[in-house]
């Protein structure tokens, strides 16, 4: 698409840009895939790790929001719709492959998965030097159920409501989800740390 | 207040603690830094935000599945009279250039299969000759072998890909055929042919080892 177009329909209110898709316009439908496509597209990489997978999965995202936007009434946010598309969809793609999405109510967690406390010895503390690239394969890491929430409150910014209400969870469990992935990730971070200290 | 009470209520404390839980932090350093730790992966993992982008395939073949259900519909003839001083002489070469385009990813095709064609031969066609037949079905099913035999799983995506652009091309087509004069017919034949070409490149791309 050229910079003159996706200026143009930057310009458009998102609302306006829904009216004219549910007219058929297709530079409606372009430049509302242009303003959420890189939020969907993220989330569905760092849920499959895969480029192609990802692809395949903003894809087909879109094109169910799209075949249902006639419907759409404005009760929730266009993004949240979205989005919740994009959850059910990558969803519906780990337990198709067989992955073990850790069931979102399920407080029982295996012995590897849950974060370990560790009396005693001094910590090293994270603040001020938690590295992109590190978080990032840590997120990588972590259990589905766990990404899931961290990726939907932490990295796109979406409040426990919001969150319960698109993956179908309790606003409590939706905390307690988010609470378990940050301790997770911060002993993933220290063991890399660890690990690259020791490295010669 | 205990470590052990103050972790059972941290889940719950966002942006802002009691009296209590403040006076156990300013007294406990292993929970202060808990807390300065979560808060810390949790601000960084705000600059993860919306940082990747799908490829140019992505909106494509989102666009090409829309023409195909006629949730998009063509613009108004009115439409076209404004657009077509604005795109005049230019489409009419740049429709056989985008099918030779086509023809150089056959050629392609062909060479990486070890077939030996004499597509290299064919001249560009004129403006207003048919040309989606100079990339037939038996090319669709070359391309779609190749893909095949390097990553099977993609090969029921490429052929649903190419049915779709096959039959958008066919609908082009036809339009354009019955209005020669028609810009905008013209432009969306364009269109139609990059979408395949842009289907082939990245199906060679894409099946590369």
């Amino acid at each position: 698409m050229t910079d003159a177009k996706k200026q143009q329909g930057d310009r458009l209110s998102e609302a306006t840009l829904i009216e004219r898709a549910k007219q058929g316009d297709a530079q409606a439908f372009e430049a509302l895939y242009n303003l959420h496509k890189r939020r969907v597209y993220s989330l569905c990489l760092r849920m499959t790790a895969n480029t192609a997978a990802a692809e395949d999965l903003t894809q087909e995202a879109f094109l169910q929001l799209f075949r249902k936007i006639g419907t759409f009434r404005g009760e929730s946010a266009f993004s949240t719709w979205l989005h919740r598309m994009a959850v059910n969809v990558v969803l519906m793609q780990l337990r198709k492959k067989g992955l073990p999405v850790v069931p979102l109510e399920d407080t029982m967690e295996s012995e590897e998965e849950a974060p370990r406390k560790e009396p005693g010895a001094d910590d090293p503390r994270l603040a001020g030097s938690i590295d992109r690239l590190q978080l990032q394969q840590s997120i990588a890491a972590l259990p589905p159920g766990y990404r899931m929430i961290f990726l939907l409150h932490d990295v796109e910014g979406y409040e426990h409501n919001e969150i319960a209400e698109m993956v179908g969870c309790s606003i409590g469990n939706s905390k307690s989800q988010l609470h378990k992935a940050r301790m997770k990730l911060r002993e993933l971070l220290k063991t890399s740390r660890a690990e690259k200290a020791t490295k010669p | 207040m205990t470590c052990e009470e103050f972790e059972r209520v941290l889940p719950e404390l966002e942006g802002g603690h009691s009296i209590e839980q403040e006076a156990h932090l300013k007294s406990c350093s292993a929970c202060s830094d808990l807390v300065r730790d979560l808060n810390a992966i949790s601000q960084q993992a705000r600059h993860l935000q919306g940082s990747e982008e799908p490829s140019p395939w992505v909106w494509n073949s989102i666009e090409v599945s829309l023409r195909q259900e006629g949730l998009i519909s063509q613009p108004q003839p009115e439409r076209a009279r404004t657009l077509a001083p604005l795109l005049g002489w230019k489409l009419r070469w740049m429709v056989p250039l985008a099918a030779a385009f086509l023809i150089v990813f056959g050629v392609l095709l062909h060479e990486r299969g070890g077939v030996q064609r004499d597509l290299a031969k064919q001249t560009t066609p004129p403006a207003g000759v048919v040309t989606a037949d100079l990339v037939t079905s038996q090319e669709d099913e070359q391309l779609l072998n190749t893909v095949a035999a390097r990553t099977p799983s993609m090969r029921d995506a490429y052929e649903a890909n190419l049915r779709s652009v096959n039959a958008y091309i066919r609908d082009a087509k036809q339009s354009a055929d019955s209005n020669p004069n028609d810009e905008i017919a013209q432009q969306y034949l364009m269109n139609a042919y990059e979408q395949k070409a842009m289907v082939y490149e990245m199906a060679l791309d894409r099946s590369l080892p």
